[in-house]
């Protein structure tokens, strides 16, 4: 990413979303940044490292979310101030840490950052964070564009020091990654020292009076966001149809008024700050118009909070018709368009709407022929994909049905074809070892199937460990794999404990995983994926020798990353003179059923045969030919 | 190459049928005829599995595997099928003594093809990882012996036969193994799929099999019973002895007979086959004489390696007596009459 720290004060330059919240961390003098990598959300933490020497604060990659928002909680104690960022899975793990920390306050600007990813388009749900500023009570803004990230941010962390406590700034996935220009403006001069005077103390008790401290807190929160001007309205006084939105939802409502050529019929009003509400201001436009639509991504906080506010006054507005995910017109899952909203607007207007004009459709239609059916998949070289082959073929073999408990990152595709369906769960971080922990218990009630938990190696330390701590403690009996590709591969090569390497680029210490485990008490062996037989000996072992939780080491770096460090070392080819292409015998096992990219079946010839373009060379695919048709020669030999 | 035709009913005859009929409903007996042929059938640790459909509807697995193929011809021979000469017999050789099954008659015939080039490559079965029984391929003396002594358990060993009979390679080999294998040899060579059985399988020496079991389950069973895999060496003496014997690491246990029976391949349930009637020569146990076998030559080629055998003193050979002849006649005709009974209750069982 770039160094945003040497961007010039009021020269509009073109920032993605992510970037202008970093800028604007910068500005606002953040001082102690940290983050665990989760898309929308990674760039935030780069940038900020990037630009960490020049601006001279602290940056880190944290083992998980929780830790990262402790972390920037404890600049904050020290006077300065901090920020987490995470994608929303990630509210979820710092969660306990934020409802207690929202009673005991904070000293210095904290701000946690969300980047909500509504479809789920790189995440394993689609959840709206939103709700922990309901649960901690917390002020929330949302910025709909770049320029108010970056503005947002400043606000945020002048906000949360003066009412001392937590703010949340919610991005989404298309926001993150929008460019758009925003104008940067100075970065502070200097910042204090950290400190934390041994006369202040942080916890929550006593509860109750610390309680209505929080309360009390996110109403000057309010009085605050009303004068900082975040809210407003744009349209026409009295509205025919008043669209209340939100993040991204703003710029839908907006472009679809124009779309169904409604711009004097709509009117918008812009929350910029959605917890808490501010009641007046939308009592005072609830009272100027009869149809009222809301625009949000994912959840109905906007419905249901407006909604509650007009439950109160309801004697006064009169009769009102809302239109949102109640009646329909705002999806309750996926998300949300300009087009869907102009649906909306269309449908309670009585105005024409056509989706999409029928001859694009064609065109769609036409071009979508000129494009190869394509599955999600493991990168061609991927070890994932020959470590799922040989987890195949052992429980095939072992022939107790057993079970792969999943957990989350590229390995997570083992649910689908590419990892040949072979995960029978996935969660959350951390989820796997714990599921299996719990299956491996059933033995004494009857289940005789074999447990196999898989965890990345960012994962095993994310939170992965209290799971494995427990399976050891009541002998839990499982095989955890650790499919150690050394790297956080499906968030952009992140770096973690087990690399050694840090966000600011400085040697950290590697925290290893064979001593992990040897620490735990654990049997562990470590073997390279990419050798099939060797992979599949241990796996079949470790799975017959039950008695409590031993551990398997896949280790093979990341096909990517691999390549970067110059290379597979093979040339792979296929003999057409040796493959049986799709008689009894093979029919076709390399391009059925093992499923490389790298491998297609060349249909005139009824042979297989390597896409030089895609075949990296990590030489797997000549171990599993029946034929010893695919060959793998090395690259020297052969250049 | 051109897949097998269809079954006349026009039922699939490939891999999906072989799972329903045979593998799923655990009638399975191990002896590795579909193995080697394919990548969709894999043996580990004495086991077939098939972890991807083959998606062809015909092969070679179906039409090659003993099972399946059960209820045929070949059983119009009598109980104990072909023979052209029954012997008691021994090896003379020292070094076979304490390895051997009984008499070392398998061994020594073996070495003496090999020695003599009537085979250039033998599969036999031999314990292999964690002590499971496996197909090996030896091309001398001392490979043979390496792999002396039974443990009763299915090793898939004509996996290695397939193996060998898909290289690009002409010589002439030989196979020991169970009734099963040589029935499923017997369907090889019959097949216009798999012409380099019929053209280089040269020699089969079938074994008396009076228990096959599945080695994971022989495994537990051992371990719970104290004994450590790889075991040397295991015997059934004859009834009312009640016991399974077993020789491992120089120690000597017994284990109650009903225990390991229990444990046999439900597919074995349905052979109607004692003494591997379609081999050249079959071997056994020899009832009552200790340290010696019965030998049934049934072809010529069998009977012939039998004759330089003894030609050259390698083999010490009498006429079988007709007393244990009778013996071994009503324990083929009792397996048979087992067979049909199993076969009624379960076509393939």
């Amino acid at each position: 990413m770039a160094d945003v720290s040497k961007l010039t004060p009021g020269q509009k330059v073109l920032l993605q979303g992510n970037e202008a919240i970093a800028r604007g961390a910068l500005e606002a003098g953040v001082s102690l940044a940290a983050a665990y990598p989760g898309n929308p959300s990674s760039e935030i933490l780069q940038t900020l490292a990037d630009s960490a020497h020049s601006a001279g604060i602290y940056v880190e990659w944290s083992t998980n979310e929780k830790v990262a928002l402790e972390s920037a909680a404890a600049a904050s104690y020290a006077g300065l101030r901090g920020m987490a960022s995470m994608k929303q899975n990630g509210v979820n793990v710092a969660q306990d840490f934020i409802c207690n920390l929202t009673i005991s306050g904070i000293k210095g600007g904290l701000v946690l950052v969300t980047c909500d990813d509504p479809s789920g388009v790189s995440s394993t749900n689609e959840q709206d964070a939103r709700f922990i500023a309901r649960v901690a009570c917390l002020p929330l803004l949302e910025p709909a564009t770049p320029a108010e990230c970056l503005s947002m941010m400043k606000l945020a962390f002048e906000l949360s020091e003066e009412i001392g406590n937590l703010v949340v700034l919610r991005g989404l996935a298309r926001l993150s990654h929008t460019r758009a220009g925003v104008t940067p403006g100075p970065l502070p001069e200097a910042k204090p020292r950290p400190h934390w005077d041994p006369n202040e103390r942080w916890f929550t008790i006593p509860v109750v009076p610390k309680h209505q401290v929080m309360l009390d807190k996110l109403a000057q929160a309010g009085k605050i966001l009303t004068a900082a001007g975040v809210n407003y309205y744009d349209g026409p006084v009295r509205p025919e149809l008043l669209v209340i939105a939100s993040g991204s939802s703003r710029l839908y409502a907006d472009e679809a008024r124009r779309l169904v050529g409604a711009n004097e019929r709509v009117g918008i009003l812009h929350m910029g700050a959605t917890w808490p509400l501010d009641q007046e201001l939308i009592l005072e436009h609830l009272a100027r118009a009869e149809k009222i639509l809301f625009a949000e991504e994912v959840d109905p906080h906007l419905e249901s909070g407006v909604k509650s506010i007009y439950a109160q006054q309801v004697r006064e507005l009169g009769l009102k018709d809302f239109y949102g995910q109640e009646t329909g017109h705002k999806p309750p899952i996926g998300e949300l368009s300009p087009s869907r909203v102009a649906g909306a607007l269309a449908d309670i207007l009585g105005l024409p709407w056509q989706e999409t004009d029928p001859s694009y459709l064609e065109k769609a239609k036409a071009a979508q022929a000129l494009v190869a059916p394509r599955q999600v998949g493991f990168c061609p070289g991927c070890p994932h994909r020959a470590s799922y082959w040989s987890m195949k073929q052992v429980l095939a073999a072992d022939g107790r049905e057993g079970i792969v408990s999943g957990d989350i990152g590229c390995y997570t595709m083992g649910v689908l074809p590419t990892g040949y369906q072979r995960v029978n769960a996935v969660h959350c971080m951390g989820s796997g070892p714990g599921i299996a922990s719990g299956l491996g218990k059933l033995r004494g009630q009857g289940l005789e199937q074999p447990v196999i938990s898989v965890v990345g190696d960012s994962t095993f330390f994310h939170a992965a460990l209290p799971a494995l701590v427990n399976a050891r403690w009541n002998n839990s009996d499982y095989v955890l794999v650790v499919l150690d590709n050394s790297a956080t591969a499906m968030t952009g090569f992140q770096p973690h404990p087990g690399t050694g390497a840090t966000a600011m680029g400085q040697a950290g210490t590697v925290v290893d995983v064979e001593q992990v485990c040897a620490g735990l008490g654990l049997p562990y062996a470590v073997v390279d994926p990419y050798d099939l037989e060797a992979t599949q000996e241990a796996l079949y072992d470790a799975l017959q020798i039950g008695g409590g939780l031993r551990v398997l080491i896949f280790r093979r770096t990341c096909a990517l990353v691999q390549g970067k460090q110059g290379g597979h070392p093979w040339r792979m080819s296929v003999d057409p003179e040796l493959c049986r292409g799709e008689d009894c015998g093979c029919n076709r096992f390399c391009t059925r059923v093992f499923r490389c990219p790298g491998l297609v079946f060349d249909a005139a010839t009824g042979k297989a045969t390597v896409d030089e373009v895609v075949c990296v060379g990590c030489g797997v695919c000549a171990q599993i030919c029946p034929a010893g048709a695919i060959q793998a020669r090395p690259k020297e030999a052969t250049a | 190459m051109v897949p097998p035709a269809a079954s006349p009913d026009l039922q699939p005859t490939g891999l999906e049928r072989l799972l329903a009929e045979v593998i799923n409903p655990g009638l399975c007996v191990a002896c590795g005829a579909c193995l080697g042929l394919c990548p969709h059938l894999i043996f580990l640790d004495g086991q077939v599995a098939a972890p991807d459909a083959c998606g062809l509807s015909s092969g070679r697995c179906y039409a090659f595997c003993p099972v399946a193929q059960r209820g045929g011809s070949g059983e119009s021979q009598g109980p104990i099928g072909p023979v052209l000469g029954a012997w008691q017999g021994r090896a003379t050789a020292k070094d076979l003594q304490g390895r051997v099954q009984y008499g070392g008659v398998v061994s020594e015939l073996l070495a003496l093809a090999l020695e003599q080039s009537l085979v250039r490559e033998a599969v036999v079965t031999a314990a292999g990882l964690r002590g499971s029984p496996q197909g090996v391929r030896v091309t001398e003396r001392a490979g043979v012996l390496g792999a002396a002594g039974s443990v009763y358990a299915g090793g898939g060993a004509l996996s290695r036969l397939n193996q060998a009979l898909a290289e690009d390679s002409g010589h002439p080999l030989a196979l020991v193994g169970l009734p099963c294998q040589v029935a499923a040899l017997q369907a090889m060579k019959a097949s216009p799929e798999h012409p380099q059985a019929a053209q280089r399988i040269h020699l089969v020496i079938g074994l008396f099999c009076t228990m096959n079991l599945p080695w994971r389950g022989l495994r537990g069973l051992l371990a719970r019973h104290g004994v450590q895999a790889p075991i040397g060496r295991a015997d059934f003496p004859p009834p009312p002895a009640g016991i399974f014997q077993v020789w491992s690491n120089g120690a000597y246990h017994e284990l109650p007979l009903e225990d390991v029976r229990a444990l046999s391949y439900p597919g074995c349930a349905g052979c109607p086959d004692l003494t591997s009637e379609g081999a050249d020569l079959s071997v056994g146990a020899c009832e009552g004489k200790p340290g010696w076998n019965t030998i049934l030559a049934r072809t010529n080629a069998g009977a012939g390696l039998l004759e330089l055998a003894a030609e050259k003193g390698l083999l010490e050979l009498r006429p079988a007596d007709p007393a244990s002849m009778e013996h071994l006649t009503q324990a083929a005709s009792a397996k048979r009459k087992r067979a049909a009974a199993a076969s009624e209750e379960h076509p393939n069982g």
